[in-house]
């Protein structure tokens, strides 16, 4: 069991100044495995996912990724950044550069292979994608989901071991929802390591291993997304998944 | 005695304005090539995050902002070499001076367009791996250089204007040159006029370069 595991995170607080985001979280993600994370807004989703590529420094605790130790500094952090892809909400695709360009330069700046072997496995991303003809265009030319997927490329193109999603679909559009949802469905029945937050309740329950409801900076609910969804015992939980129902 | 307009000492005016003309485009290409290194050095150093790069930069940035050129030019060409015991030519101190002046604002050009930029960008490279500078270098940069243009050109038109206070230390340059026809034909009208004509032209011409720039850059990323 220990070997397998990719994420372990033990006693994580975060402060803002005096503001106590995140207050004691323990977590341990296996490989392979796919977990969503839901809560209300402003409950810490994101600074727990930040925290794990250090994004944001926790305040306390510890976090392992792929067996490093995140906070040592002895830990080469950009390399563990390669190890735990991440995807976020804006996309935060590279506008001045065309979308090969955007899945390439990390496998050519950070892992240093050859442009012409880069552009290869760029191309076949953005193939995995279902963009391989878009390859020569800019960023702003595309629709939401078009974006989203060439950033979900942009972070396999590193190998990572794990991405990070960090509500993947919240600013699209709801037509354009689906095609970003079936991409990610396809890289966890591939095997990859997810961490994903997001309100796609269908998601959750079709998609994930585990579900994880985190509010006011504390884990209150992690299991199996039938349990999860069908008997929820936590009350907080149990009021937001009816103020989600509602909607 | 009534005024008339000399139309031939106005005409005659360009061709012995050249020599300063070309001092003038000297100093002022030559003090913004050197003002734009120092500018970007001194912005980039006002965003670390230790905080005595931080002073200094913001040490020099308000020193020069908060003091006139002419001041600074004096100060360079008649107070440093009685300090130091070196004599530095006009030219050279002319551009010297323009660089350290146009730096500090540059700086400030710098600073706000890194700066404008969405820390979005950062994270996203950050996040695949690209250390610090690799993240400066080839995504925050790349991008906040195409919003330095406009205020960039401006500081060019300033710059170019600016040249004219060198005059003081002795450079030659394109008002001096005019001072010096003055000084012979006693001309003032036409002569000024002429000058007043040739910086108009060169600014006129510096704005529309950077419209027809920005214009061209405006076209490649909607491609
Ligand atoms: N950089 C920051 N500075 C101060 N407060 C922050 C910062 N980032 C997040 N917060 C606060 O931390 C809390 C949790 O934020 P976040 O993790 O983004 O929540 P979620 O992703 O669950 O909506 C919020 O109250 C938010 O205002
Ligand atoms: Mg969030």
């Amino acid at each position: 069991m220990e070997s397998t595991e990719m994420i372990k995170i033990v006693n994580l607080h975060k402060n803002y100044g005096e503001l106590e985001v995140i207050k004691g979280i323990n977590l341990e993600i296996r490989a392979g495995e796919v977990v969503c994370i839901i809560g209300p807004s402003g409950s810490g989703k994101s600074t727990v996912l930040r925290c794990i590529n250090r994004l944001e420094t926790p305040t306390s605790g510890t976090i392992i990724v792929d067996g490093k130790d995140i906070m040592d500094s002895e830990t080469d952090i950009n390399h563990v950044r390669t190890e735990a892809g991440m995807v976020f909400q804006q996309f935060n695709l590279f506008p001045h550069m065309t979308v090969l360009d955007n899945v390439t330069i990390g496998p050519v700046k950070v892992r240093k292979i050859s442009v012409t072997e880069a552009e290869k496995l760029g191309r076949s991303l953005l193939e995995k994608v279902g963009l391989a003809d878009k390859a020569k265009n800019y960023p702003e030319q595309l629709s939401g989901g078009q974006k989203q997927r060439v950033a979900i490329a942009r972070a396999l193109s590193l190998k990572p071991k794990v991405i990070l999603f960090d509500e993947p679909t919240s600013a699209l559009d709801p037509e354009l929802v689906g095609e970003v949802l079936e991409v990610m469905k396809q890289l966890a029945s591939e095997g990859m390591t997810m961490v994903v937050v997001t309100h796609e309740m269908g998601f959750a329950r079709d998609v994930a291993d585990r579900v994880i409801f985190i509010d006011k900076g504390v884990i209150q609910e992690d299991n199996a997304p039938d349990a999860f969804f069908s008997n929820p015992e936590n009350p907080r939980l149990r009021d937001f998944l009816g103020k989600v129902a509602e909607h | 005695m009534q005024f008339q307009f000399d139309w031939s000492a106005f005409f005659e005016s360009f061709p012995m304005l050249m020599r300063g003309i070309k001092f003038t485009i000297v100093i002022t290409i030559g003090g913004l090539v050197f003002g734009f290194l120092i500018g970007a050095f001194m912005g980039l150093m006002k965003l670390a995050r230790h905080v005595v790069p931080r002073t200094l930069a913001i040490t020099y940035i308000e020193a020069i902002r908060g003091t006139p050129m002419l001041v600074q030019a004096m100060f360079l060409y008649y107070g440093v070499p009685m300090a130091m015991g070196l004599r530095i030519p006009p030219l050279t101190a002319g551009i010297i001076i323009i660089a350290i002046n146009s730096g500090a604002y540059i700086a400030e050009i710098v600073r706000g367009s890194v700066q404008s930029i969405d820390p979005g960008q950062t994270e996203a490279g950050r996040s695949i791996g690209l250390t610090r500078s690799q993240t400066m270098l080839y995504i925050v940069w790349p991008q906040a250089f195409k919003r330095m243009i406009p205020p960039l050109g401006n500081q060019f038109i300033i710059s170019l204007k600016d040249t004219s206070l060198l005059m003081v230390i002795g450079v030659g340059e394109l008002l001096r040159t005019g001072q010096e026809i003055v000084a012979v034909s006693f001309k003032a009208f036409e002569v000024y006029l002429a000058v007043a004509v040739v910086y108009l032209v060169m600014t006129l011409t510096i704005a529309r370069g950077l419209r027809v720039l920005e214009n061209h850059l405006e076209m490649k990323t909607k491609r």
